[in-house]
């Protein structure tokens, strides 16, 4: 029951309702949206950090803070599944500075001990960031900006934005040196941007919504 | 650095929004944002761009524990099961309050004025719920409720014009259930509603256009023309 990119904007109708509701003091709208949202955010979140108290405390946080600021969730300006994961996300990432245990650096050199490489030990052991990307990029104008990057941007894009890695974390898991991962994911977000904006012009067009 | 020239904001916000700035240089453009319309725009775009790449990672059920933990620390406990919305009560008014609710983003303030040692009286500010998409909604009415709930005061801020066949009425919003009258308020003067005690339980206030004399339905029948959240 994965949320497939159609989703995304289909479901927003009745997330912005809910999150409008909760804005106003709407618990039960606020119950509603927990229960649809949660289990999407937790797993972004637990994807960055992939231990599951924390990964419980990172989400608590999340929705606190969804309550106080539903009032200025703007449907306008933005989709609500972006604006809940994006607050999620920098939330999670927010917590990797606190929490000083990062496990996915010791593991990225495939130890050879039972605990096997650094995928056993994600929340989503089936897949690893690249078949993520793959998955995600279902979505039409996705599938078009993320066929032109190299394999090794989206590699680094891929560990970056899913698993929370820095450039350094990247670099290591990769064994490339730093400033190549720095500059493949520079140029990979340059052309996922340029890529992007092309998409959406197009779907203006073809919509013939108004942005 | 300058913030403002779009190809920066957009390389900063880039590195933002996947993720790879961190640190200091990731606090800084938090405290930026609200300041840089161009950086906040760029991390806008950004966001819209790359968060449905998470749609393909698998959900995963947070404990129970969680959802307790959350309600404890917003401060209520009726959601804490049941979580099914009943306010369809008022659908047409519901209808017309969630649409501009998500279009508008309603500024709204409390104010704690006068702080007796008990109870003080609160100031709702009621704001427009048509306006334009993306400015800010403008203040139009002010509410001041006495502490115990029993007499509110309310004063329009700037001119309000109501067609003459029509009334500007008060309702009690509460964070379950349907909204209840308060009575008609004046869009030229102060109007006392009092008698009616306010709802235990009231989220907003909302004010909303009927016919002469009031809904007859107990429900909003108008547009929903303004609107004040309650924190209490």
């Amino acid at each position: 029951m994965t949320t497939t990119p159609s989703d995304w904007t289909e479901k927003s109708q009745e997330l912005s309702r809910l999150l409008s509701r909760a804005g106003l003091g709407d618990r039960a709208a606020f119950a509603t949206l927990y229960e649809r949202t949660s289990a999407h955010l937790f797993a972004v979140v637990l994807r960055i950090n992939r231990d599951r108290g924390q990964a419980e405390d990172v989400l608590q946080e999340v929705y606190v803070n969804v309550w106080r600021a539903a009032q200025s969730f703007d449907a306008a300006q933005s989709q609500p599944l972006t604006w809940l994961t994006s607050i999620a996300r920098n939330r999670a990432i927010d917590g990797l500075r606190r929490a000083q245990t990062q496990p996915q650096f010791q593991l990225s050199t495939h130890s050879d001990d039972e605990d096997g490489d650094v995928y056993d030990h994600m929340a989503d052991p089936a897949l690893g960031p690249l078949e993520m990307l793959r998955q995600a990029s279902d979505a039409r104008e996705l599938t078009h900006c993320m066929e032109s990057l190299s394999a090794q941007q989206r590699q680094s894009v891929a560990l970056a934005f899913y698993d929370g890695l820095t450039h350094a974390e990247v670099a290591s898991h990769l064994g490339q040196p730093l400033g190549t991962v720095k500059s493949w994911v520079r140029r990979a977000l340059a052309s996922l941007k340029s890529c992007l904006d092309g998409a959406s012009v197009r779907d203006r067009r073809d919509t013939g919504t108004a942005g | 650095m300058d913030y403002s020239r779009p190809d920066l904001a957009d390389r900063l916000a880039a590195e933002y929004v996947t993720g790879t700035l961190r640190g200091p240089a990731r606090r800084r453009l938090e405290q930026l944002l609200p300041a840089h319309p161009t950086l906040r725009a760029a991390v806008k775009r950004w966001e819209a761009g790359l968060m449905p790449l998470t749609a393909s990672v698998s959900p995963q059920a947070p404990s129970a524990e969680v959802w307790k933990r959350i309600v404890a620390r917003i401060g209520g406990a009726a959601a804490a099961e049941a979580p099914v919305p009943s306010w369809s009560s008022s659908l047409s008014f519901w209808r017309s309050l969630s649409m501009f609710a998500g279009v508008v983003s309603l500024s709204l303030l409390v104010l704690f004025a006068n702080p007796k040692p008990n109870q003080p009286p609160i100031v709702v500010v009621l704001s427009s719920t048509t306006a334009p998409d993306g400015a800010a909604a403008p203040a139009t009415f002010v509410a001041s409720i006495s502490g115990d709930g029993r007499a509110i005061v309310t004063k329009p801020l700037m001119g309000v014009s109501v067609q003459p066949d029509r009334v500007l009425e008060l309702w009690a919003v509460p964070g379950k259930g349907a909204p209840r009258s308060l009575g008609l308020i004046s869009a030229s003067g102060a109007s006392v509603v009092s008698k009616s005690r306010l709802p235990a339980g009231t989220a907003a206030l909302a004010v909303s256009l009927e016919p002469p004399g009031g809904s007859t339905t107990g429900s909003p029948t108008g547009p929903v023309l303004y609107v004040g959240k309650l924190v209490l």
